[in-house]
């Protein structure tokens, strides 16, 4: 039961993100949008390119789909409310995510096209920049709640949000979580206007639908785990726990699209230096903060 | 048990079917991603057999292991996409004689050795993650320890080697790409 109801919540925000995207770019407030085109897309043609590599081609956009999904399986949105509540939960979401890498390399691959391979290969060297920059913020995160488990770390949280008590680790996440998800301004993988699409450049029909689904999940997946890692999960007043997850998992999801909108697209190189000499020392400062106030404050 | 026996088999063909993909194939980046479901698998047999922690951590470890290997291949081999009909294997001969040797040794000693009695009952994943949290910094602390600074020397050795020396020749092209 949880199952069915956690992919109609992880469907429903994806719809409304779909809206909101498009009420942001077009101007216009169109609910049905989204279903449209997803239509659309069922109908169009879907060309397969010249010698591709037919497996990665075809497994690229359904990995990726998949993986979104696995991550927010152990993400709760209320105390019971939880498709698998693994004892190593935090751990888990990262193994989930760390195949969006394997999907977008076969995405890049498959085609045999360069500028959707010259997109999957950009999206290895934007893991090695951001991958440490996930990783040690939710490490301080499970010190502070002294479990991995995803709902031990809500509770942890109950009274003093981690957003307060880490709010280093907040920003570095939710940057990370930006380049993971591959938004601008950290879309290097797919470049609109310089890359021609990037790995999205070569699908078409129900596979470009399937990709975009994939993607707009994925961004769903990663603002529900900084719901749950940074901004106190289902706490809250009045309205129901589930109501208060989905409403800040929104919230994030929406911010994530508004900070795209007024950046403009990172160099590779750059996104590299800057996490690598910046972020990572700001991370292992994180951790030895949270260290000292766990032990310190009791 | 029977369910659990089922997964454990099921898993394991499942790394031996990748295994084999991954010298069937001339394509490297097929060849580096086969390698990596069937490190996957071995990864789904850990968790089979109620070893949560290290089961996840093998599954994320290897996706960007393997990753990271699979564009070495496509720099380095001169066929990567496997569309050249290039044979890049060697020795066929040596090699099948070495595999069917280690195999068999390894069925003898799997079926020979003592492996102590069976535990009844695994301890459950929360408590296996903590005892393996306190073996790592107890008494295995000083082997990893020194792994993990014997590679961070190494990966620092590699990166000063393949930084190239810089001349008045090659300098003005540094500036441009800086």
């Amino acid at each position: 039961m949880n199952f069915v109801i956690v992919l109609v919540a992880l469907l429903g925000s994806v719809w409304l993100l779909a809206v909101v995207e498009g009420w942001t770019t077009t101007g216009r407030l169109r609910p049905a949008a989204p279903l449209l085109s997803g239509l659309a897309h069922l109908g169009r043609e879907s060309i397969v390119p010249r010698t591709p590599d037919r497996v990665f081609f075809e497994t690229a956009p359904v990995l990726l789909l998949i993986v979104a999904v696995l991550g927010a399986a152990v993400l709760p949105l209320a105390p019971t409310l939880v498709i698998a509540d693994l004892a190593t939960g935090a751990l888990f979401i990262n193994a989930a995510l760390a195949y969006v890498l394997v999907a977008l390399i076969m995405a890049g691959w498959g085609p045999n096209g360069a500028y959707a391979m010259i997109g999957g290969w950009r999206f290895l060297g934007q893991l090695i920049a951001y991958a440490m920059l996930i990783v040690m913020p939710i490490t301080a995160v499970a010190m502070r709640a002294e479990s991995l488990v995803t709902t031990v770390i809500v509770g942890s949280q109950d009274g003093l949000w981690n957003i307060v008590y880490q709010p280093l680790g907040f920003v570095l996440f939710f940057i990370a979580a930006m380049a993971l998800a591959f938004r601008a301004p950290f879309d290097l993988p797919t470049a609109p206007g310089e890359l021609g699409g990037g790995v999205d450049a070569e699908y078409t029909g129900v596979r470009l639908g399937v990709l975009r689904l994939a993607r707009l999940t994925l961004v769903i997946t990663l603002a529900s785990a900084t719901t749950v890692f940074y901004l106190g999960g289902w706490h809250g007043p009045l309205l129901p726990p589930w109501a208060w997850s989905l409403i800040k998992t929104l919230a994030v999801a929406v911010s994530m699209l508004l900070a795209g909108r007024y950046l403009p697209r990172i160099r590779e190189a750059d996104l590299m230096r800057w996490c690598w000499t910046l972020g990572i020392p700001l991370a292992l400062l994180n951790i030895i903060v949270v260290g000292l106030l766990v032990l310190v404050v009791p | 048990m029977y369910a659990q026996a089922f997964f454990v088999a099921v898993f394991g063909l499942a790394a031996i079917g990748f295994g084999v993909v991954v010298f069937r194939t001339s394509s490297m980046v097929r060849s580096a991603l086969a390698l990596l479901f069937s490190q996957t698998a071995v990864g789904c047999m850990f968790l089979a057999m109620q070893t949560e922690f290290l089961g996840v951590l093998q599954i994320m470890m290897m996706a960007t292991e393997m990753s990271i290997m699979a564009i070495f291949m496509v720099m380095f081999m001169m066929d990567p996409g496997g569309m050249g009909g290039m044979d890049m294997t060697h020795q066929k001969r040596f090699s099948i004689g070495a595999g069917v040797v280690a195999a068999g040794v390894a069925i003898v000693v799997a079926f020979w050795a003592d492996w102590g009695p069976v535990t009844a009952e695994a301890p459950d994943a929360a408590m296996q993650t903590r005892a393996l949290g306190i073996e790592l910094l107890g008494r295995s602390m000083l082997i990893f320890e020194t792994a993990g600074v014997t590679i961070l020397t190494a990966m620092i050795a590699a990166t000063a080697v393949a930084i190239p020396v810089q001349t008045t020749a090659n300098s003005a092209d540094k500036e441009d790409t800086e």
